[in-house]
């Protein structure tokens, strides 16, 4: 019965991903000229974003914070992502992880002072996080062709499904959702507060990255792009991993050497 | 019996030819050994003024890398068709970049150390991967790859792949999306490249 079950689900989440996939125009199988031609648009678009809100705001955080300030916030998210996994380990099957994830929720949220600590790393239970799109590769879901979504940057159809599910995993949302429900508008604002101040902290953290990337790349979008979906081949369906340092069309030979 | 022994002679020369250039594991990981312990602990983690450490920094980088092989790479078919003068301006402002660039990206790794892995075997003889893991304050260790390639009894690293990414394959995404937008081809690229030195 479990095993059907697991089975549905799997054929479940293929079908959905492959709709994705084909019903729009964008979703090509091949990167043709009009996915390409939308994806530098909407980097663009982002990169504008980037340079005039969110870059200043996230100097501005790290300007009136200290980096333990910074630390505690981090640990804060990491804790409120800590169900994402649980739910995510149980989804793989992997019980043994899952434990340990719901272990380090619970351990962090009490002891850590509401995640703000990882205390939980100290007693051996280590970070292990998960998330929606390793279940969905781990279910045999293809990725997908890589796009640019607007402001949360690169992306395959994968990445979002998993992306959307894993918003609906976290406690912050619920909370959201239901002061929402009681038209508790200032709790709304607060709890939208902290998702916002949450995407400040991640962006914070990649300044210099991203600095020294826009300055050094002739052709920022191409180096994103290409980094991003090597780093993919990672995670393949079917818990199939792509040795990107093997790939024989990688290795360095100059009488046969393919065109990008 | 001429093909037979055609077959015996090509077979023979073959594996004389493997068993000649096959790179050593042990003298590769031992080479990236070196080369970790002094970027990382004489050269992040030093107490060492900024310009020592630039000049360190150079120094490792021009011995240790292969940036005249990795280079031809990255340029992908616009090598074959570039001019000596355009290769030579190429190769000179690309190796440049790449120590400005990671000179600042190099600090990344401080209070970090390299756990070696083991070595896997490259499709070209002369070439081998020494495995490593960084241990991060999260999650999984990061795992990194160096690709070394052996020319004349010397190592050189060609390419480093961190989390499956590889540079120099970024590096040639990223040159050949360039010059193919570019109206005046591998001359604009090189003029850019010239103008992000600082």
């Amino acid at each position: 019965m479990k095993k059907k079950m697991k089975k549905t689900m799997q054929l479940l989440a293929a079908t959905v991903c492959t709709a994705l996939i084909n019903i729009s125009p964008l979703y090509a199988a091949d990167d043709d000229s009009a996915l390409e031609s939308y994806n530098r648009a909407m980097f663009q678009f982002n990169a504008a974003a980037d340079y005039f809100v969110i870059k200043p705001i996230a100097k501005g955080y790290r300007a009136v914070t200290n980096e333990f300030v910074r630390e505690r916030v981090h640990d804060f998210y990491a804790n409120l992502k800590e169900p994402i996994s649980t739910i995510n380990h149980t989804l793989q099957g992997d019980f043994a992880e899952s434990g340990k994830s719901l272990g380090r929720f619970f351990i962090n949220t009490t002891l850590g002072l509401l995640g703000t600590f990882d205390v939980a790393s100290g007693w051996g239970l280590k970070n292990n996080r998960t998330d929606f799109d390793h279940t969905l590769a781990k279910w045999c879901v293809p990725d997908g062709p890589f796009f640019i979504l607007p402001l949360l940057g690169p992306s395959t159809p994968r990445t979002t499904a998993g992306f959307v599910a894993d918003s609906l995993a976290t406690p912050n949302y619920w909370a959201d959702y239901y002061a929402s429900f009681n038209q508790d508008w200032e709790r709304y604002s607060f709890y939208y507060g902290i998702a916002a101040l949450g995407f400040i902290s991640l962006r914070e953290e990649k300044i210099e990255f991203l600095d020294n990337l826009t300055a050094n790349s002739v052709d920022p979008y191409a180096t994103i792009k290409s980094a991003f979906i090597q780093n993919r081949l990672k995670i393949g369906a079917c818990g199939k991993t792509e040795d990107n340092a093997q790939n024989a069309g990688y290795d360095f030979d100059f009488d046969d050497m393919g065109d990008e | 019996m001429k093909k037979l022994f055609a077959i015996l002679f090509s077979v023979f020369f073959l594996n004389a030819h493997n068993a000649s250039a096959a790179i050593d594991s042990v003298k590769a990981e031992n080479f990236i050994k070196n080369v970790t312990f002094q970027g990382i602990e004489q050269l992040v983690n030093a107490d060492i003024s900024q310009s020592e450490r630039n000049a360190r920094f150079t120094k490792l980088f021009n011995q240790d890398l292969d940036l005249d092989f990795i280079g031809k790479f990255v340029l992908g078919r616009y090598w074959r068709t570039a001019s000596d003068t355009q290769r030579k301006e190429f190769i000179d402002v690309y190796r440049k970049l790449n120590i400005q660039t990671w000179s600042e990206r190099f600090n990344e790794f401080k209070g970090k150390h390299f756990e070696f892995v083991g070595t896997e075997k490259s499709q070209q003889d002369d070439q081998i991967f020494v495995v490593t893991q960084v241990p991060m304050q999260e999650g999984a260790p990061a795992s990194v790859k160096w690709r070394v390639k052996e020319n004349g009894g010397q190592m050189r690293i060609v390419d480093i792949i961190i989390e499956n990414v590889s540079l120099a394959l970024t590096a040639r995404s990223e040159y050949t999306a360039f010059v193919q937008k570019a109206p005046d081809g591998v001359d604009g690229l090189i003029k850019n490249l010239k103008s992000k030195l600082k």
